[in-house]
């Protein structure tokens, strides 16, 4: 399924996914998304010099896992080398890339590497009693 | 001797961890690994990117660190192991 742009004809949020959401999340207009070009997507999405800057990527993490079924390591250390490997993969490589794996130069598996990953798949995760992502970086909530 | 690869992140957990083990079993047996950090050296990287069809199958279809390779036969194992489950197969290698 081929994933495509949206945007909302009310408060211009842009979405990318194979379909809309019913609901605008910024809005919460029913039913208030129009197909758009990837050219009109990009235009919107230029970064925008009012855009607030976003939480350092630690405070991103911790209210990224908040309620959720996995939290952050409590293992600090572990934590800010991670930290560390990502901020540097980023400056180096242009993405979050995970520090514990290798980027294949295919974009489209690539993608699959970005912090935080879909590591609910992983097998050092899914169905394991103190499961944790690839590199530990999410371990399940105890 | 064979040759042994470590490939490695340096800001990999598990990498870290396993270093001294590989050190201390590069003194207990005769092994050498030839460590390969792949996150801030492109050649490395490359190097490693070569072999993934051989470690891909052994590390959830990926290429994960660390991942450890005999270059010849290509037999590999990849993640955070036991002291001893390393020891064996660098011993199967020599
Ligand atoms: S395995 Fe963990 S550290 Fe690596 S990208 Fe996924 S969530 Fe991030």
């Amino acid at each position: 399924m081929k994933k495509r742009y949206w945007r909302c004809f009310v408060c211009n949020d842009i979405h990318y996914g194979v379909a809309p959401p019913e609901l605008c999340p910024t809005c919460k207009v029913l039913n208030a998304y129009v197909e758009i070009s990837a050219e009109e997507a990009r235009r919107f999405l230029e970064p925008s010099a009012a855009a607030p800057a976003p939480p350092d990527f630690r405070t991103a993490i911790e209210s990224f896992a908040a309620g959720q079924v996995f939290q952050v390591n409590p293992d600090r250390e572990k934590v800010d080398l991670l930290l560390k490997g990502i901020a540097e993969n980023e400056s180096n490589h242009g993405l979050k890339f995970c520090p514990c794996r290798l980027r294949t130069k295919d974009w489209a598996e690539d993608q699959r590497l970005v912090c935080p990953c879909n590591f609910t798949i992983h097998e050092t995760y899914k169905g394991v009693a103190d499961g944790e992502c690839w590199c530990g970086l999410f371990v399940r909530r105890k | 001797m064979a040759k042994l690869i470590m490939f490695h992140g340096r800001e990999c957990p598990h990498c870290k961890k396993m270093m001294p083990l590989v050190e201390k079993l590069e003194q207990e047996i005769p092994v050498r690994f030839d460590k390969r950090e792949i996150w801030h050296d492109e050649a490395n990287a490359d190097l490693m990117r070569g072999y993934r069809e051989a470690l891909a199958p052994k590390c959830g279809n990926q290429l994960r660190v660390p991942t450890f390779l005999n270059m010849e036969t290509k037999d590999a194992v990849c993640g955070e192991v036991e002291y001893e489950k390393l020891k064996d197969w660098a011993l199967k290698q020599v």
